[in-house]
């Protein structure tokens, strides 16, 4: 059978490159193949720090633009506005009136046997925003280069969160694409679907609903949840950081319940509320849909919008054009076999380029009189992966202001900084708080106990039997059963150093803590800026690298823990986030070193040097000591030194200092005012020489019971949601 | 025939309840056959925040919200309803079956009640136990009471075997359960054959007319089924559990596919622990 020559976007019939795309071919040429295919690697990386778990397999993207006419956009454009109303208006009758299945327009069967008609949100009023909200199309360019509609997007919007993001990643690698200009901005309408949404919400907030890291759906819809959430500038939450108070939906934040008034939800709407619809009560949000009832919620798009995405539904829609908008469909459907014949546009495959058949998605959205379409889009390969060759790339679809693209001089201006002014600090979803507290404590642990090996694993190896040498063995055996890394059977005895080396290789404790660090680190990643998320990662990953051996690994985690302090310290402002993080740090480290201290120091004053040695070197302070003192030992500078000197961040008092900061710029004054007491007590301390074991002990109870009160205060712990339903009474016996 | 009706559901709770939130299918709706001149749903502890709907299909939902902690929530639903349900024609003058299920999918009223649901999807053994009393060409009226009087004797009455997501499909295996069972197991058998049946939730007169037996059912939640005979008649029902053409002794709540459409009382909790359950009804006449 004859097929048709597919349309190729970048070659005319007489084999010219075709004028919109000469500018980003001598861009290709200038820049060469093995460059171009770094930089395409570059950008991937750039793209996959938006992943929340940077593991996942993810998409691929492809720098290279497919450029559109500003004649051929202004035909999808106009398609698309048809076709977005058309479905909303379909949306509305079938959610209220129902006329469509009364004239028979539509076959009654179709529409309420589909799994997404939700009949809970068939009412008589219509919602506060339309049903169908954002909507997006895939489209396919034919042989004879007319569009042809593949399918739509009518639910979940997928891809819009990449789509917002992607030129910025390829402008920030590929700069000399751009330098053609003439091409139309995402900006302006990206800032007019954000204050829409911001004026419709009336100062409740606006965010972005997503599965949540926990949950088990597939990474990539997350990461573009995530990169929508960035350039939008609004919150990113989950079903759990959600509460129904009085009948409308709120967010849990540090500051206490927020009214949530808007969602661009990236979850299916089947099984959003469990209340109405059954279901388990830990997922979902349980009264969403009566608060969409009630007109206190929008959602983007309503649950049950996804019902205009069936394939059986589709050729009765295309009837409805010219009865329900008197015009026939600008956009026509795709036939059978006509994905076989779609358009192809060159994509990068290594160093050199494939010409591959691939589909537009264009973006549209309601601005509450009319549809807008997004100048741009996505290209996305239709090509099938296979083992063999590496996946094609997604596309940017760049819509030109001319036919005739100007060449103007130097790189268009940089995009601004995405919204900030949404995202205040008392604003900050109570899971986040609590991840990133435990991540401050995390890293801190991965360290003492780096910083603890480091001390013990070469005295553990001197086979010597001089009392001193025994001394200190049985001190250090003690700190690491105190340290959970050893158990303390084994510890307290008079057990060889050499078995204590062994117990401990066996163990393996480092492999452990660091993946908990990994675990927190994904779970707060979008707390974390880009460039702090990348350092982060690549020292995570360097360190489980060094993993096999964990010996030798000791320093490579230190580094680790020495580079996420360094960038906590100097990438993230002192928000709310960073409070977290900082006092799980100061809490741990305080914890820790009293314990420490507590063991190390339990001695009568004649026999307290070993210990006093291996404290000075386990808080890293001998440089400091001996500058200070001169190597001479003696327990009064030691003491305050490692108690009492607010200058040494290593003491007990620096971490008291440190939290009762924290607690006071959160309000917490109760908390504040315990901290400042902890400190009282730690300087007077310091003056004592004998029988510290037990007020340091008391020091570390109390550093628990502050953070104990910590997380009462601020993750506000709720007993766990069940369903109550009424089965007794259907069984109560006769 | 007027009634009075009282619901109480008390549930105790162990522990403190700190949130909860429920959503009720308790008020009766208005039918053909009945009139609902007053009902009143009562909410203890009070609700921070209630809101009363009236669905897509005519029931009355309400939502409320206890912010409050609380160690008991009470629901106490009165109402005086008066009810008579036409007596349909005859059966021989009602359509055959087939030509039923021919309407019943196009019409946008009745289609959603000829599809599968949740707990009350025909499978191929569904068909096959309703096809003994469908047979070709038969009047509706007559294979209806037909399969009303099967399943009242081929099921046994068993409370505790079943629970409120038990399927059709499981109750035509073990042949016992309540009256949900029994209404699922119906409504599956009628879908089977292409035609609709309808959840019906509701009431049962407490005491039987003089000189029968205790109904099953009563002194509780009760539920039934309706069954579309086309345009003119309208939907009849059905009380499978106790071999009934339901009346006037039945106060119809509410109606849907299956149970899980118009649940009479469900909620989500936090805290609470163990709970204990209280349900008091009383449907009795009004003398006049």
């Amino acid at each position: 059978m004859h097929r048709p020559v597919s349309f190729d976007e970048m070659i005319d019939w007489q084999g010219r490159i075709r004028g919109p795309w000469v500018p980003v071919m001598t861009a290709v040429r200038e820049i060469g193949p093995e460059e171009l295919e770094r930089r395409t690697a570059a950008m991937n990386r750039q793209m996959g720090l938006a992943a929340p778990f940077g593991t996942a397999p993810r998409h691929a993207f492809d720098p290279l633009p497919i450029p559109l006419t500003s004649s051929d956009f202004a035909v999808l454009e106009a398609g698309l506005r048809q076709r977005a109303t058309l479905l909303n208006t379909a949306l509305a009758d079938l959610y209220g009136p129902q006329t469509l299945l009364r004239d028979g327009s539509l076959p009654p069967a179709l529409v309420l046997g589909d799994p997404h008609f939700l009949r809970s949100l068939h009412t008589q009023a219509p919602l506060a925003l339309p049903r169908l909200s954002l909507y997006a199309a895939d489209l396919l360019r034919g042989p004879d280069g007319r569009f042809r509609l593949l399918r739509d997007h009518t639910g979940v919007i997928p891809g819009l969160g990449h789509v917002l993001s992607l030129r910025r990643a390829a402008a920030g690698t590929v700069p000399e694409l751009f330098r053609s200009g003439g091409l139309r901005s995402l900006r302006p309408a990206r800032e007019m679907l954000v204050d829409h949404l911001q004026r419709k919400a009336e100062g409740g907030l606006v965010a972005v609903l997503s599965a949540g890291a926990g949950a088990a759906s597939d990474t990539q819809s997350l990461e573009d949840d995530a990169l929508l959430a960035r350039a939008l500038g609004i919150l990113l939450i989950e079903p759990s950081d959600l509460a129904t108070r009085n009948g409308a939906l709120h967010m849990k934040t540090l500051s206490g319940l927020l009214h949530v008034s808007t969602l661009i939800r990236c979850i299916s709407g089947i099984d959003i509320d469990p209340l109405e619809q059954g279901g388990r009560p830990g997922s979902g949000i349980p009264g969403a849909f009566g608060a969409i009832r009630a007109g206190v919620l929008a959602m983007l798009n309503a649950p049950g919008s996804a019902l205009m995405e069936s394939t059986a539904l589709r050729p009765y829609i295309e009837n409805l054009f010219p009865t329900m908008l008197g015009e026939a469909p600008l956009l026509p459907l795709t036939a059978e076999g006509d994905t076989a014949c779609a358009s192809k546009a060159p994509f990068a495959c290594g160093e050199n380029f494939t010409a591959a058949p691939f589909c537009f998605r264009l973006f549209a959205w309601h601005d509450g009189e009319t549809w807008q379409v997004l100048p741009g889009g996505l290209g996305l390969p239709l090509t099938p992966p296979d083992a063999d060759t590496p996946a094609l790339g997604i596309k940017d679809v760049w819509v030109l202001e001319t036919e005739e693209p100007r060449l103007i001089a130097g790189a268009p201006p940089a995009e601004p900084p995405e919204h900030v002014k949404f995202l205040a600090a008392a604003h900050l979803p109570s899971r986040l708080a609590d991840n990133l507290f435990w991540l401050g404590r995390s890293v801190e642990r991965l360290e003492a106990a780096c910083r603890l090996l480091m001390l013990a694993l070469p005295r553990l190896e001197s086979g010597t039997s001089l009392p001193r040498d025994i001394a200190e063995r049985a001190l250090i055996a003690r700190c690491l059963a105190q340290a959970r890394l050893l158990p303390s059977d084994i510890a307290g005895g008079s057990v060889s150093g050499r078995l204590l080396r062994q117990t401990l290789t066996r163990r393996r404790p480092v492999a452990g803590l660091l993946k908990e660090v990994g675990r927190l680190v994904n779970a707060s990643s979008e707390r974390l800026s880009p460039s702090m998320l990348a350092t982060v990662r690549f020292a995570l990953h360097q360190a489980a690298e060094a993993l096999p051996n964990e010996e030798t690994a000791l320093p490579t985690m230190l580094s680790f823990a020495a580079t996420f302090a360094g960038i906590a310290a100097e990438n993230m402002s002192r928000d709310g986030g960073w409070l977290f993080l900082e006092m799980g740090r100061r809490l741990e480290r305080g914890e820790t070193l009293a314990e420490t201290l507590a063991i190390l120091l339990d001695a009568p004053v004649e026999r307290l040097e070993p210990g006093m040695a291996l404290s000075i070197e386990l808080a890293d302070s001998v440089l400091s000591y001996d500058l200070r003192h001169a190597g001479i030992l003696a327990p009064g500078p030691v003491l305050t030194m490692l108690l009492a000197d607010t200058s040494n961040p290593r003491s007990l008092a620096f971490q008291c200092t440190a939290l009762r900061a924290c607690l006071e710029r959160l309000g917490a004054d109760d908390d504040a005012e315990s901290a400042r007491l902890l400190l009282q007590d730690v300087v007077n301390l310091a003056g004592t020489a004998t029988g510290l074991r037990a007020p340091l002990a008391t020091i570390a109870a109390k550093l628990r019971q502050l953070s104990d009160h910590v997380h009462r205060h601020f993750f506000t712990l709720l007993p766990e949601a069940h369903t109550l339903e009424d089965e007794e009474v259907l069984e109560a016996a006769l | 025939m007027i009634y009075r009706l009282h619901h109480v559901t008390t549930y105790d709770y162990a522990e403190p309840v700190v949130i909860g939130t429920h959503f009720m299918h308790l008020l009766p709706r208005e039918r053909p056959g009945q009139f609902v001149r007053e009902a009143q749903l009562d909410i203890s502890p009070t609700p921070d925040n209630r809101r009363d709907e009236v669905d897509h299909v005519g029931n009355h939902s309400t939502t409320v919200a206890l912010a409050g902690v609380h160690k008991q929530f009470v629901v106490a639903l009165s109402a005086t309803v008066e009810v008579e349900q036409p007596a349909p024609p005859p059966p021989e003058e009602t359509l055959r079956w087939e030509a039923i299920a021919a309407r019943a999918i196009n019409d946008p009223d009745v289609a959603e009640y000829c599809l599968p649901s949740p707990l009350a999807a025909p499978e191929a053994e569904i068909a096959d136990y309703a096809a003994v009393s469908f047979l070709p060409g038969r009047n509706i009226l007559s294979a209806l009471l037909e399969l009303n009087m099967r399943i009242w004797m081929e099921m046994a009455y068993r409370p505790g075997v079943t629970n409120n997501c038990t399927t059709a499909m499981h109750v035509l295996k073990i042949r016992a359960g309540v009256c949900q069972d029994y209404a699922h197991l119906m409504i599956a058998c009628l879908r089977a054959l292409g035609l609709p049946g309808r959840y019906v939730s509701g009431y049962l007169c407490t005491s039987p007319p003089p000189g029968q037996v205790k109904r099953r059912g009563a002194d509780q939640s009760h539920a039934w089924v309706a069954c579309w005979l086309g345009p003119d008649v309208g939907w009849v029902d059905f009380d499978p559990t106790n071999n009934l053409l339901v009346r006037d002794e039945h106060v119809t709540l509410a109606w849907g596919r299956d149970f899980q459409d118009v649940s009479p009382l469900r909620g989500i909790i936090l805290g609470g622990g163990r709970h204990s359950l209280r349900v008091n009804v009383d449907l009795d006449p009004v003398l006049t």
